[in-house]
């Protein structure tokens, strides 16, 4: 297969977002770099179902980001498949602009009011037993951090999903291994990962999540996973990917690039790519 | 006098409900009533037992409610308000969903399993969220109502429930709407209360009564208070107690002084409720004990009452 219009569609997201919270001053920059691939596969593979005529559209199928820290990524994908003007982008985070550093409800597309970790998933848990109750089609992807899986109402809500069988929920888990101020492994290990969602009666699909070779094949066979063991996707990522100067560094969690490494960051973003 | 508990009545009423439609969800966590045994047998789609795990119990009411249905979330007021605050500011505040928490064990009413069962910062707590009606029930003809008034809102709610059996103070044709309830008729001198110590005011205003003292009884059944409501009902008084089984900071005293600052009228407020800034409760043997060592018995009241005159 070839991935290239997904590579230059992910590369075209980096630069956007690298603008962005440079020109806000403020976002989650690596959170968001490291989803890139994993959301492009989302929103422009035909994975998602979804209308940004029609954002209530029922049959729609529902993105829940729960690491909402991600919004800079989930807010630039919003705007360029039309749920809302680019211009918008300008104003994030800015005086009488409509985008927060985290996700409003009231943006077209975002679902869901979040910022505080550990309760997207919840929120998908109900969002995919509805869909059942009702006997409706679709599909609720959830996206959670790592370091969001600390939480402990994560593992309450998937208790509650294997134990309903909620094969209608796609659990991703954003496997960048870092916090806002250190790696999991290194201060408070969440190993072995894998296990523990195997353990709670998931299937387990371990993926390089910079790869579209490894993303496609899963996500694609996504809306007929009829397992009754739900399915979560761990996609090994690395935190600013993208950017080396930031790469792998938790201190820069919550710091965007200053305008004077904008240009070094651009240069950086840019070799990646032709490499 | 009633046999049947609030959570039965309310949850009967809930059973009327969910019969006529199927979006009617009811989520508890691992809490239970002689009346949902048999919902959950009946409508077993339309009963998730979340298990002791409220924070998710909320999300996935969330979820839910995003879908279509109308959740009632259940568990003990104190881990139902408390244990997933954040996730009732965010969410049902937060994006205004009508979602009903139900929490039973009213201020002190499980007073024998010691503070972490008691439920007394919950309408501080609640009242200060965007969207939330607390329904703090008094008898139950008013619970009944609750559960209708609950179903119909478009908001989220919080109905409040006392564990014991109360008598019931309301006719069951009694128009809720307005969420202050005058039973003594507003006076110089009133009782302001909300929930199960409505029956010391009661008391109190009927014992003064014989001595030629007329003091009004107003219960505030719906928190927060609407000013007009407040104003209007207030019209001729000139001293309020507010009588709480909660801390008083932030609690209904504190609600009342608010308004009453705020709208500039001259009126003169007294609160009794609990002072919990050294320690909790830890006062065993029933209710009564509990209230006689707060100062907030019948005995006590009254003396305050007269000390205000």
């Amino acid at each position: 297969m070839d991935y290239s219009k997904y590579e230059q569609k992910a590369h075209e997201l980096r630069n956007k977002i690298l603008d962005l919270t440079t020109n806000a001053g403020t976002g989650h920059l690596t959170s968001s770099l490291s989803c890139v691939e994993i959301l492009t596969a989302l929103y422009y593979g035909n994975i998602l179902k979804y209308d940004p005529k029609n954002e209530n559209w029922p049959e729609r199928d529902y993105f829940i980001l729960s690491k909402a820290q991600g919004s800079p990524l989930l807010y630039t994908i919003l705007a360029d498949v039309g749920y809302f003007p680019e211009s918008d982008l300008k104003l994030f985070a800015q005086k009488d602009g409509k985008l927060s550093v985290h996700l409003q409800n009231s943006v077209p597309g975002s679902e869901i009011l979040c910022g505080s970790l550990g309760c997207g998933y919840g929120i998908a848990a109900g969002l995919a037993l509805g869909f059942k109750k009702n006997r409706t089609a679709n599909v609720v992807y959830s996206m959670l951090g790592d370091g969001e899986c600390y939480e402990g109402s994560i593992w309450e809500t998937a208790t509650f999903v294997a134990h309903h069988r909620l094969n209608n929920l796609i659990t991703i888990v954003d496997r960048n291994y870092a916090c806002a101020t250190h790696f999991l492994e290194d201060e408070l290990s969440i190993e072995p990962f894998a296990d523990r969602w195997r353990a709670f009666g998931f299937d387990v699909k371990e993926i390089d999540g910079h790869s579209f070779e490894q993303i496609f094949p899963i996500l694609n066979m996504t809306h007929s996973h009829c397992s009754s063991r739900p399915l979560v996707i761990i996609a090994d990522t690395i935190k600013g990917k993208g950017i080396p100067m930031v790469e792998n560094i938790p201190l820069w969690h919550s710091r965007p690039i200053p305008k004077e490494m904008y240009d070094e960051a651009k240069r950086e973003l840019n070799q990646e790519e032709q490499r | 006098m009633n046999k049947i508990t609030m959570r039965d009545t309310f949850w009967n009423r809930v059973y009327g409900l969910a019969k006529e439609d199927k979006n009617v969800i009811v989520i508890a966590a691992d809490m239970g009533a002689p009346s949902l045994d048999k919902f959950r047998v009946d409508f077993a789609n339309q009963f998730i037992n979340a298990g002791i795990a409220e924070q998710n119990a909320m999300l996935v009411a969330t979820g839910l409610a995003m879908t279509g249905k109308k959740c009632f979330v259940y568990a003990i007021a104190p881990f139902i308000t408390l244990r997933c605050y954040e996730q009732v500011r965010n969410y049902p505040a937060g994006m205004d969903l009508p979602i009903t928490v139900v929490g039973v064990g009213a201020g002190i009413c499980y007073e024998d399993s010691g503070p972490t069962h008691h439920s007394v910062e919950d309408i501080t707590l609640f009242r200060c969220l965007p969207n939330m009606q607390i329904f703090n029930a008094s008898d139950n003809n008013m619970t009944a109502k609750f559960a209708d008034m609950a179903y119909q809102s478009k908001h989220p709610n919080y109905v409040r429930l006392d564990r014991i059996v109360l008598p019931n103070i309301y006719d069951e044709n009694y128009d809720f709407s307005s969420g202050l309830g005058v039973l003594r008729d507003v006076s110089d001198i009133n009782i302001l209360s909300t929930g199960n110590t409505i029956q010391t005011a009661l008391e109190v205003s009927d014992f003064l009564k014989n001595e030629g003292i007329s003091v009004g009884v107003i219960d505030a059944y719906k928190i927060p208070i609407d000013y007009d409501v407040f104003s209007k009902t207030v019209q001729g008084a000139k001293k309020i107690l507010t009588l709480e089984e909660h801390t008083l900071p932030g609690g209904l005293g504190s609600h009342v002084c608010e308004i009453v600052m705020d709208l500039g009228l001259n009126i003169q407020v007294k609160r009794v409720g609990f002072d919990f800034s050294k320690k909790y409760c830890y006062v065993y043997g029933g209710r009564e004990v509990v209230h006689r060592a707060y100062g907030m018995d019948a005995n006590s009241i009254r003396e305050m009452i007269k000390g205000m005159m």
